[in-house]
């Protein structure tokens, strides 16, 4: 089975792009309203595949197999400094500069090979991340193929599709650093189309350009701290090959961890090996010495790489201050809303951040911050979304809140947290995927009206949609025994568990009472949504008209199979599966492994298997059940029992003007046009003045003078012959004279 | 091979010669001779092996001058001579693509004078093919200057409203840069010939880049011809702010002469600088290297917020090529390896990205007879095809991984962070972070004003357009017909192509760049080395200097210095005298006795007795005549 794996991971990406290629192709002409069946035939394909390689990756582990390396091939090299052609030169010059010998001590310093191939790899991270993100856009395409139905850019949009999921696949099972940013983009450009994909309406022209620059910023911190990864460390591969220059003894699970077949990483131009890499094998150990002897000090430099990469996974995941993006996002069509934009891509950031968990350990300053902005973000949208009447902007800002709900818990660099993170990303696809659909599903009956202010009652109209709504708000609010209570509680969980430590604890604190109160508004909003859609009087706008029925089967099947997750999979991976244990399948990635090692202090080679209760929490589990029902509770009563209730409890919030703060999402936009867009456009316009008139001026006066120094002398050439003969006369004069002197 | 590169250098100038009439035959002829010049130019990248350093080389002796005045003094060696490189390899494939596209972008659009239209445009295209092929100073500033005329013709009669004042600003400005350009280069030669006393003067420009590898040139006299060569560069590529004349001529010229001039022309200017500045001046190079890349990077940020505040399609592309050559000065004086290849890959890219652009934007012209920003909306939806390649040459443009931006900015940025991070800390260390950290953020505002131009024009509600006074509004808009397809499509495959392998274009170059960079980046790391800030620090910690390099080093800091006003002052004077520009004016006199003669066979190796100074009149006898090293001395010892 394990043998299979290269091809599974190459097949895994390679027939989504290849059904985008299809439909790009014939598409417009030939396939037209058929065009979801090759993309819906591959991404089931995919979907199996991923399955299937979860399972070789599992077997393959109980040989002590963690990481498989596929290179396809080199994609750039620069020949490194040192070589012997330099040296020759040297020599040949050396009589003239007397540095020569400085020169050739120094070169080794100058420029290492850079080298980049396209290199795919499995472990059980990416081994998840596949087998979600294919899931999720298998079913989303089902969905899409009734959504969409109709639209004169059918094929265009499955087209894109496709090619997303490529991106996002490839994006999870890259091996270097170069690649993910690659497809960290590439995966931004489909969004970017996809937002924008009915171009004609302006205001997802402007979301689709401002999903672009806001990824662009983030991407800016991506690439510095790319950069600085590289001129650090000399490399940005994860993965990595040495494995054979570490004893392996028992004790040493950092060397079982890493062992790679090396048949899977053999690679005809490097005989033998491959540049060691920044995570895998004996790297890992050498995290937990970055912050005493690393060279650059204290690991201001790690520190500084983790902050910049993080400003890359905020951008991508839309954490505060870059979260403006999603919100606006939702002008895309809805599947969209519920594949890139809550599902798979806006999880990229934290995939970034789990995959770095060596880098982030070495660094408790870059954790906490991490740790913080996620908190905060996850209060922030919280607060916004509670006002809010777009449905799928309430939807969008929870997801930013859940999203930052999984920094939190990333950020406190233990191994519940990261598992918990991660927990949580796998049951957020789910339940979030669901809500995004069945809001679409109302907006497919409700003729296009989104604001939950418009219909109401939609129970009997909807009865799925209805139900299959409902499981998605119990998990997203937390109640047991729905997907979001356990990946909540286990994030919650981390957190006090973090607060009880002595070094920067009180940080976790606030964080965890900031979880707690977001797990309040979380259960509030949410069922503020729904009682105002599903619940009271039956309201139905104009636009419906005749098409207030409940949705075809191709978008209610996927509805119930996604209900159906959000019910279970929490529940099932809690107490059933294994793979988000201590020593279960998600703890088998490498980069991971690095925090058992971390948890020794005196080196890395006794490893302590950190012992975490990996039950429900018992206290927090009460604590944020006990909110989330309240939460409920006050929405019901805000909602259906006593509507004018909500008047009057508001009032107070609206003379303080705090209302206003949350419907008007805290103004961030408004900051942000008037602190850098409209500088920056004004500093624009002025330059363009300078260029026109002061550069550009002073050129036409530099060709200017010429002119003028022949207008000065014009006259001496004024045509008049006596004139000529007295300035010549002159000159005789003055020669002779010069001549007699 | 070497029939090959000959046919094709000179394939697009003979078909000028071909007596076309009527306009369907004056631009088949030239669609068939540009056709026929990218095919000989793939051969030759076919054909081309890793690591070759003069394929396909042709070398006649040209100015034959011994045959006619057998009593020179010096006999200039001037040769009909061609070869290319890894370097040139790639740029003149992609002008000989670029030479298709821009005829096809002519085809319709070009109505007045055909005939001369696509001749001036085929003796351009010879013009740019010999820029890159020339491997002689005179040959190379021939071509150099050639391609002028025909521009200027081409923006002369076939550009837009204000095309005179472009035509006259483009050929002045960048003639004045290009003159002292010439001085610079003589200078070289003379300096080479004087220093090494061999009785040809040499103008080969392999021969003397290997010679001035071997014997650098007083560091003092490097800096003065580093001056004068980069007037003539710096305008063409264009640095800020030596900018002005491109968004005149890219907006007035005809869409084919935009293309040109934005994908060829401009890359002339870095070409120079990477095949004369960084080989032949390396100690001038890295002691200026701080302030190029400070004006490179101010090119980038500069460039790019101009481009945003313009109303107008082609002067916004205009600008942004000023800020891309931003990104290629940068990679290319970063001076390390991987910067290096990045900008002179970026070089290409621009190119591409960029003459796809204009092509596109010609199109768009075509249809709509205006170029103003505020009178589109939502043309997508009138013309999906257009707005495709649109959207993909935007992406290519602003560095979308996947296409070919993306490798060039992200090795040049790499290597520039590998020069602020990577080596040790000096004096200089903080600028190059700010200098590196500034260049990535122009990647951001390059997104910035390339998707609000796409969102402005393409997207939105199509908008009603105004009555035009050609009284063309009535006719329907036609998306992109099968010959404007065929145009981009050749571009956006070398585009996805490289941006997924560059590996084959880089493995080309990697070897013709280091043997050009070789010594300045030497040079550069020996800059590094000289001037550490921690001095103390590091020599306690590592122990590698010894006390006597300690002093050796002190005493030769000053050597990577700018020369300070007070020393500049005499040191002028100095050099008017004792500087071999006054040979220069040996060059005019001289060209006319030499006359044309027939190609024929080097003569090289034949001794001339030295025996009439012809400098009488700086050094009065032979006597007096210093020597090179003498000379050398002076130079640098002014005080």
């Amino acid at each position: 089975m394990e043998s299979y794996i290269p091809k599974l991971l190459i097949a895994i990406p390679a027939l989504p792009l290849a059904a985008a290629a299809i439909v790009a192709v014939l598409g417009k002409r030939i396939l037209r309203e058929q065009s979801h069946w090759p993309v819906a035939l591959a991404l089931a394909g995919s979907c199996l595949a991923s399955v299937v390689l979860i399972f070789a990756v599992q077997q393959a582990q109980k040989d002590h197999r963690h990481e498989h390396v596929v290179r396809l091939w080199t994609w750039a090299v620069v020949q490194g400094a040192g070589s012997g052609e330099q040296g020759a030169e040297s020599g040949e010059r050396g009589g003239s500069t007397p540095y020569s010998v400085l020169s050739t001590t120094n070169s080794g310093l100058s420029s290492p090979a850079f080298r980049m191939d396209i290199v795919l790899r499995a472990d059980s991270l990416t081994a998840i991340m596949l087998g979600m993100v294919t899931f999720v856009s298998t079913l989303v395409v089902i969905y899409a193929n009734g959504y969409m139905h109709g639209d004169p850019g059918y094929w265009r949009f499955f087209a894109y599709v496709a090619l997303f999921v490529f991106s996002m696949t490839m994006l999870v099972s890259v091996s270097n650093f170069v690649l993910l940013y690659v497809f960290w983009e590439a995966v931004g450009l489909c969004s970017y189309l996809l937002i924008g994909f009915w171009f004609e309406k302006p205001a997802a022209a402007a979301a689709g350009l401002k999903a672009f620059l806001v990824n662009r910023i983030g991407d800016f911190g991506f690439a510095l701290g790319v950069f600085l990864l590289w001129t650090t460390f000399g490399t940005l591969d994860f993965h990595d090959s040495k494995v054979e220059t570490i004893p392996a003894t028992p004790g040493h699970v950092a060397t079982t961890i890493v062992r790679v077949d090396p048949q899977e990483i053999e690679d005809p131009n490097v005989p033998g090996t491959v540049e060691p890499g920044i995570f895998g094998g004996h790297h890992v150990p050498v995290v937990g010495r970055l912050t005493k002897d690393h060279p650059f000090g204290e690991g201001a430099v790690v520190t500084a790489i983790c902050l910049l990469l993080f400003v890359g996974a905020c951008g991508k995941s839309a954490q505060f201050p870059l979260h403006v993006w999603l919100p606006d996002a939702m002008e895309g069509p809805t599947p969209v809303s519920a594949l890139i934009h809550a599902a798979t891509m806006v999880t990229a950031g934290i995939y970034l951040v789990a995959r770095c968990t060596p880098l982030y350990a070495a660094s408790p300053d870059a954790q906490a911050v991490v740790s913080t902005i996620g908190g905060f973000t996850a209060l922030l949208a919280a607060l916004i979304a509670l006002t809010q009447t777009d449905l799928k902007r309430i939807l969008a800002y929870s997801t930013v809140s859940q999203l930052g709900y999984m920094f939190l818990a990333l950020g406190t660099g233990s191994q519940l947290g990261v598992t918990a993170g991660m927990f949580h990303l796998f049951t957020h696809a789910f339940f979030k995927a669901l809500l995004f659909l069945g809001a679409g599903s109302v907006m497919h009956a409700m003729g296009g009206v989104i604001d939950i202010r418009q219909f109401g009652g939609l129970r009997r109209k909807l009865p799925i949609t209805h139900w299959t709504f409902l499981f998605g708000c119990l998990a997203l609010s937390g109640i047991f025994p729905f997907a979001g209570f356990w990946s909540k509680d286990a994030i919650l969980a981390a957190v006090a568990e973090k607060a009880g430590e002595a070094q920067s604890g009180w940080i976790y604190e606030y964080l965890y009472y900031a979880g707690t109160i977001t797990a309040f508004l979380t259960a509030f909003y949410t069922f503020r949504a729904y009682f105002l859609t599903f619940q009271g009087d039956e309201r139905i706008p104009k636009e419906a008209g005749h098409h207030a029925h409940e949705s075809p089967a191709a978008m209610t099947g996927p509805l119930v199979i996604l209900a159906i997750g959000a019910l279970g999979v929490g529940a099932y991976f809690q107490w059933m599966g294994d793979f988000l244990k201590p020593d279960g399948f998600l703890m088998q990635t490498p980069v991971l492994k690095a925090l058992q090692i971390q948890a020794e202090p005196a080196g890395y080679h006794v490893p302590v298997v950190a012992t975490y209760p990996w039950s429900p929490h018992l206290t927090v589990a009460l604590i944020s059940t006990a909110v989330a029902l309240a939460g409920i509770a006050v929405a019901w009563l805000f909602y259906v029992a006593r509507p004018d209730l909500a008047e009057s409890a508001t009032k107070p919030a609206k003379l303080l003007g705090l209302y206003a703060l949350s419907h008007g999402k805290f103004f961030i936009d408004e900051i942000y046009a008037a602190l850098i867009v409209r500088p920056l456009e004004a500093l624009a316009a002025l330059l363009a003045l300078v260029d026109r008139y002061v550069i550009d001026g002073t050129v036409n006066a530099c060709g200017a003078f010429p002119r003028a120094l022949g207008a000065m002398l014009r006259p001496l050439q004024g045509g008049l012959v006596q004139f000529y003969a007295l300035v010549m006369a002159l000159g005789v004069l003055a020669l002779v004279g010069a001549l007699l002197w | 091979m070497k029939t090959v590169l000959l046919i094709t250098l000179l394939l697009p100038a003979a078909a000028t010669i071909l007596p076309a009439v009527g306009r369907m035959q004056a631009r088949c002829w030239a669609l068939l001779a540009s056709l026929a010049t990218l095919v000989g130019a793939i051969v030759l990248v076919a054909r081309f092996h890793v690591g070759d350093a003069a394929f396909a080389a042709t070398d006649y002796a040209w100015f034959d001058v011994a045959g006619i005045c057998d009593h020179a003094y010096m006999v200039p060696d001037i040769r009909f001579s061609i070869a290319l490189d890894g370097l040139s390899l790639w740029l003149f494939a992609l002008t000989a693509l670029l030479l298709v596209v821009a005829v096809l972008v002519s085809w319709e659009a070009i109505k007045d004078q055909q005939s001369l239209y696509y001749r001036l445009l085929l003796l351009l295209g010879t013009g740019m093919l010999g820029v890159f092929v020339a491997r002689d100073i005179i040959l190379f500033y021939l071509f150099f200057e050639f391609t002028l005329v025909p521009l200027f013709f081409l923006i002369g009669i076939w550009g837009s409203e204000q095309r005179r004042y472009a035509a006259i600003k483009f050929f002045l400005f960048t003639l004045a840069g290009s003159v002292l350009t010439l001085l610079g280069l003589v200078a070289i030669v003379l300096w080479v010939w004087h220093a090494s006393g061999a009785p040809a003067m040499t103008f080969s420009i392999p021969e003397l880049t290997k010679y001035l590898q071997a014997h650098a040139m007083p560091y003092r006299l490097q800096v003065w011809l580093f001056f004068a060569l980069f007037a003539g560069f710096a305008i063409k590529v264009p640095l800020v702010p030596l900018h002005t004349w491109l968004p005149l001529a890219h907006t007035e010229a005809p869409a084919a002469g935009s293309i040109l001039l934005a994908g060829v022309l401009l890359k002339i200017g870095t070409y120079g600088f990477l095949r004369f500045n960084l080989p032949m001046l390396p100690d001038a190079t890295a002691a200026s290297m701080p302030c190029l890349l400070w004006l490179s990077v101010a090119g980038i940020i500069y460039g790019a917020l101009v481009a945003l505040a313009q109303s107008d399609l082609k002067r916004l592309i205009a600008y942004s090529s000023v800020s891309h050559l931003g990104f290629c000065m940068l990679g290319i004086f970063a001076l390390n390896r991987v910067a290096l290849q990045g900008g002179a890959l970026q070089m290409i890219n621009h190119g591409l990205s960029t003459g796809g652009l204009f092509a596109i934007v010609g199109m768009i012209y075509e249809r709509y007879h205006t170029r103003r920003i505020a009178d589109f909306g939502g043309i997508a939806a009138e013309t999906p095809v257009l707005a495709f390649f649109m959207v993909f040459m935007t992406l290519a443009s602003i560095g979308l991984p996947g296409l070919n931006g993306f490798v060039g900015e992200f090795l040049l940025l790499m290597g520039m962070f590998q020069r602020a991070w990577g080596t040790a800390v000096t004096e200089w260390t903080t600028q190059y972070r700010v200098i590196s950290v500034l260049a990535v953020s122009g990647v951001v505002l390059g997104a910035w004003y390339m998707l609000s131009l796409v969102a402005r024009v393409f997207f939105g509600p199509l908008r009603q357009r105004a009555p035009c006074t050609h009284g063309r509004h009535a006719e329907p808009i036609a998306d992109l017909g099968l010959r404007e397809v065929l145009a981009l499509v050749p571009l956006c495959l070398v585009i996805v192509w490289i941006g997924v392998q560059p590996k084959f274009i880089l493995d080309r170059m990697g070897p013709a760049i280091d043997q050009l960079s070789s010594q300045a980046m030497r040079a550069a790391d020996e800059k590094e080395e000289l001037t550490p800030r921690r001095q103390a620090a590091k020599d306690e910690g590592k122990g590698r200097m010894g006390e006597r390099k300690m002093g050796e080093r002190k005493m030769n800091q000053e050597k990577y210095e700018w020369p300070k006003l007070s020393t500049c002052l005499p040191l002028s004077f100095s050099a008017s005298v004792h500087s071999p520009f006054p040979y220069v004016l040996f060059l005019p006199s001289s060209l006319p006795l030499c006359g044309f003669a027939p190609l024929r066979e080097n003569s090289i190796g034949r001794v001339i007795p030295r025996q009439k100074p012809l400098f009488d009149n700086i050094w009065n006898s032979e006597a007096e005549r210093p020597g090179a090293d003498q000379l050398a001395t002076e130079l640098i010892c002014v005080p």
